[in-house]
């Protein structure tokens, strides 16, 4: 019997884990798998589009329509739970904050805008005429240095200016005798200060001329600071761009709080999926049932943080007859029928991807008369309905809003 | 205006197109095909990959089952790379009436179509997702079939008896003097220039666009009436046998083991434009309750794609009755000498894509037969490039290539195997070509994954080998995407559903493809 149990391991469950723990509470997190941040790009997007850029995120954050996520919070609850988040990780993982969009580079050589970022991104930010020298590894499929520079040299920023960019390629393989290694691969050889050197050294000599040298996401991922060796033997500024999954910034971003999850207390269940629950009186939620390899097994608690992530994690599903549904709670959800909400056209936005359950002011799931349908039941991250995420760039500053505001009523810290 | 001279220009790069400019090449004519498109991009790659055994014909359509099944051994010979032997059952539902697989066993002794009855315990044995209730079983020889290998073999055959292939040559005008063609003008869509090619002949081999190619000869309308089906690939295969039901046939009664994944089909509703060809939800949930009746739980697997093809059926009265000597069954050839007074040009209607070889024999020895020519039709002889290995393909040909080259090579599209010398080389020798040109030849995208990971390495390749600037290569990824959304957006259920958040995840989330710098113009092609 813990105070809490968290379910899922994304950025929503190990941030309510971390916060419960903190503040003294006993925490069972649950998961199936590790979560989605290897999935992501390792930054903390709170809001980038609405549809316009966003350049002032709590600004725009605070002119959210009603159903949006961010609605019941408010800016200042989201610019603080981010904060803490930062703090909690520290400077050589987060820098920024949630009041300033950064327009950072992308592996297709788009301008993408996000709040906090890794320190190693930073120095891509488009302004004032910044020019690139991205360089890319022959080995590494998934970093197109060419498109990458072709379209940053097409853009002109949001300031205005118009941005320069040329590339280069460097052959450096990570490993003797593999033809096609992943951006794991390559960070956990950068883990190496040899390799890292060797590395540098080789984009030195290819990068030519440019403020800053832009570069595949894999500088590290147990050690940290390999981007400031590099920088300094390159002997100019250096910016990682993230690559598709696996994600190396994501990686690090898990493991550092899975660590400090851990250090605080939280105890972990890994690779067994929740599949059901037991209600008492008033619909109190007295245990959820986790699918262990023995059997079915109840872990009780207090208070429930339902985690799961949206439907790319299978936490909403929809049938061959277009049902949609949440199977493990059966909450509640804004729509029902898939087929309306699926546009025949790809380019604009995909309703289908915004529904999920509403919850009331604490962040309880809700009916659509706006009460709680569990007391003791809370949800955070992407089962919570009224965002693509996706599109707007927003699913870290909600996973990390909701995770906060769910943690905080659990703990009575709620304002 | 560039300006060619040629003996006969085939309108239409399907497999009638292709089967007909490979056999007119053969026998020594001068032959120019024109395709508005890529090649096999209507009806030929809008089918559900079946080669019929003629089983499917043996009571309804005895004559077609014959030349199914003649065929049927004449392409395995000639271009086996193309085609794979599943084998097939034909199969009596729990609700079925057993009665028809006598009606079937005698129609395939009739027609000489091979078919033997099996125990439903070895029919079970072999396919265990079959419907354990099924009352009769008869093992048949369907392959499947790859139709754009398949026409791509022709092309490069007919390249090879130098014939001209000119895809993304849309025909604008078919000029006359007097009662005879006498050349035909088209716009090359990617050079931007018009392009006039006199000749003697023309074939019409435009399928579900037949009609407005006839419109622009002069000759009185063909009604073209389009047939639509749908086909939806399900995640892997479900089977390794093409599964049919053994009734008269019917909508959504087949189920065909294809590469890597499986393909039900099809429906069967009139349309009126072929350039617009909708997948309906119910007819998606028709195709899956189908699918339930042969093989139980097939709801629970995922599907992948789907599609809509028509069928060019021509409605015609004014056909004369002589010219069925030149028909292959189910197949119309207008003379429009005899219809119109037009010299010089037949159209060509109907037909199913196993007897492709066979119909394309047809028309040219109609065409033969009109300019007073005795050359021999020389097609079932010669195999084509591409399959001079004799060897028939199997879905794990592409995992033993890789075994070998895996130290070398990586791998761009993980989901269908395919490597970065096979796109690199196609990258080269088609400069001009759309992601979704190569992707019908080398199945780029077309596996679980539907392009989430190997798009934008593919639009990254594109550039680093210098084929399209970054504008373009971005604009062909943008294309790509858009494309694949067509055929994903009608069965996003189940795991599909996951799938496509994580690719929304990779091209908004990660890549923001969306905000790439606007192209000054879209790119369409």
């Amino acid at each position: 019997m813990s105070d809490v149990v968290v379910i899922g391991a994304g950025l929503a469950g190990l941030t309510a884990a971390l916060r419960l723990a903190r503040a003294g509470r006993s925490v069972t997190l649950a998961t199936k798998g590790p979560g989605g941040l290897q999935l992501s790009q390792g930054t903390i997007d709170v809001l980038g589009y609405t549809p316009e850029r966003v350049t002032r995120p709590l600004d725009a954050v605070a002119a959210v329509a009603p159903g949006h996520p961010y609605a019941s919070i408010g800016a200042d609850a989201v610019g603080s739970a981010v904060s803490w988040l930062a703090e909690a990780l520290g400077p050589d993982l987060l820098v920024g904050d949630a009041s300033r969009n950064y327009q950072l580079p992308t592996a297709v050589g788009a301008l993408r805008p996000t709040a906090l970022a890794q320190p190693s991104m930073i120095a891509g930010d488009a302004a004032g005429g910044r020019s690139y020298a991205v360089v890319g590894v022959r080995q590494l499929k998934d970093f197109p240095a060419d498109l990458i520079a072709g379209n940053l040299a097409r853009t002109t920023a949001p300031d205005g200016s118009r941005l320069a960019a040329h590339s280069a390629f460097i052959d450096l393989p990570a490993r003797r005798g593999e033809a096609d290694p992943t951006p794991l691969t390559y960070a956990r050889a950068m883990d190496d200060e040899a390799f890292a050197d060797r590395f540098a050294r080789d984009v030195a000599a290819v990068a030519g001329k440019a403020d800053v040298v832009a570069l595949p996401a894999v500088l590290g991922v147990r050690r940290s600071g390999v981007w400031r060796q590099v920088a300094e033997v390159i002997g100019r500024d250096v910016c990682e761009i993230p690559l598709p999954p696996p994600s190396v910034p994501g990686l690090r971003l898990y493991d550092a709080l899975l660590g400090m999850a851990r250090a605080a207390g939280v105890r972990f269940i890994q690779g067994s999926r929740i599949v059901g629950f037991e209600a008492a009186d008033g619909g109190t939620i007295a245990s959820v049932t986790l699918a262990a390899a023995g059997g079915p097994r109840a872990l009780r608690a207090s208070s429930f943080v339902f985690a799961p992530g949206g439907f790319e994690s299978g936490a909403l599903d929809v049938d061959s007859h277009g049902a949609i549904t949440e199977p493990v709670f059966g909450l509640p959800l804004t729509a029902t029928d898939a087929g309306p909400l699926i546009p025949e056209v790809y380019w604009g936005p995909h309703p289908l991807f915004e529904v999920g359950v509403r919850t009331d002011d604490a962040g309880r799931p809700a009916g659509p008369d706006g009460a709680a349908v569990h007391p003791n039941l809370y949800v955070a991250g992407g089962i919570i309905a009224g965002a693509e995420r996706w599109r707007e760039k927003s699913g870290d500053g909600i996973a990390v809003a909701t995770a906060v505001r769910a943690a905080d009523h659990i703990t009575g810290g709620a304002r | 205006m560039k300006r060619l001279d040629t003996d006969v220009v085939v309108i239409g790069g399907g497999s009638t197109g292709l089967g007909v400019v490979r056999d007119a090449a053969m026998r020594g004519y001068r032959a120019v095909l024109l395709e508005r498109v890529d090649l096999g991009q209507g009806t030929t790659g809008r089918f559900h990959g079946l080669l019929h055994s003629g089983g499917r014909y043996v009571v309804s359509d005895p004559g077609s089952a014959t030349e199914c099944a003649e065929e049927n051994a004449i392409l395995r010979r000639i271009q086996p790379g193309a085609i794979e032997d599943t084998g097939g059952f034909f199969v009596t539902l729990a609700g079925d009436d057993p009665a028809y697989a006598d009606k079937f066993l005698a129609g395939a002794a009739a027609t000489g179509v091979p078919a033997t009855e099996i125990s439903v315990k070895e029919a079970l044995r072999r396919e265990p997702r079959l419907d354990p209730h099924i009352q009769r079983a008869i093992e048949v020889a369907d392959g499947s079939v790859d139709g754009w290998q398949l026409v791509w073999g022709a092309a490069r055959s007919a390249m090879e008896h130098r014939a001209k292939i000119l895809t993304y040559h849309r025909v604008t005008k078919i000029e006359r003097d007097g009662d005879r063609v006498a050349a035909v003008l088209c716009r090359d869509e990617k050079g931007g220039e018009d392009v006039r090619i006199d000749c003697t002949f023309v074939l019409n081999c435009a399928g579900p666009w037949a009609g407005q190619i006839a419109e622009m000869a002069g000759a009185s309308p063909v009604e073209v009436v389009p047939g639509r089906g749908i086909m939806i690939a399900m995640n892997h295969r479900l089977v390794n046998t093409v599964i049919n039901r053994c009734v008269y046939p019917t909508d959504g009664d087949i189920l065909v083991p294809v590469h890597t994944v499986s393909i039900i089909g099809t429906t069967d509703v009139h349309e009126t434009d072929p350039d617009h060809l909708p997948i309906p939800r119910n007819e998606v949930q028709q195709m899956l309750d189908a699918g339930e009746a042969m093989i139980p739980g097939f709801r629970k697997a995922r599907a992948l794609h789907a599609w809509s093809g028509s069928r060019p059926l021509i409605k015609d009265k004014r056909v004369s009755v002589e010219d069925t000597r030149h028909m292959s069954r189910g197949m119309a050839v207008i003379d429009h000498s005899k219809r119109d007074g037009l010299l010089g040009m037949l159209t060509i209607g109907g037909g199913k894509l196993t007897t492709y070889r066979l119909m394309a024999e047809h028309i040219v020895d109609a065409m033969n037969e009109q300019l007073g020519e005795d050359r021999p039709c020389t097609t079932a002889d010669e195999v084509v490039p591409g399959s001079r290995d004799g060897r028939l393909y199997t879905v794990t040909h592409r995992l033993e290539d890789r075994e070998e080259d895996r130290l070398d090579d990586p791998i761009i599209c993980e989901c269908e195997l395919m490597n970065r010398s096979m796109f690199v080389k196609a990258l080269h020798e088609q400069p001009d070509a759309t992601l979704d040109d190569l992707r019908r030849q080398l199945r780029l995208g077309m596996g679980p994954c539907q392009g989430g990971f190997c798009a934008a390495r593919a639009a990254g390749l594109a550039c680093s080998e210098q084929v399209a600037d970054a504008e373009r290569a971005s604009g062909l990824l943008r294309l790509f995407l858009k494309h694949r959304w067509i055929g994903l957006w009608p069965i996003l259920y189940g795991q599909q559903v996951r799938q496509t958040a994580l690719d929304h995840w990779i091209f908004a989330g990660t890549l923001d493809v969306e905000h790439l710098p606007q192209p000054e113009e879209e790119i369409v092609r």
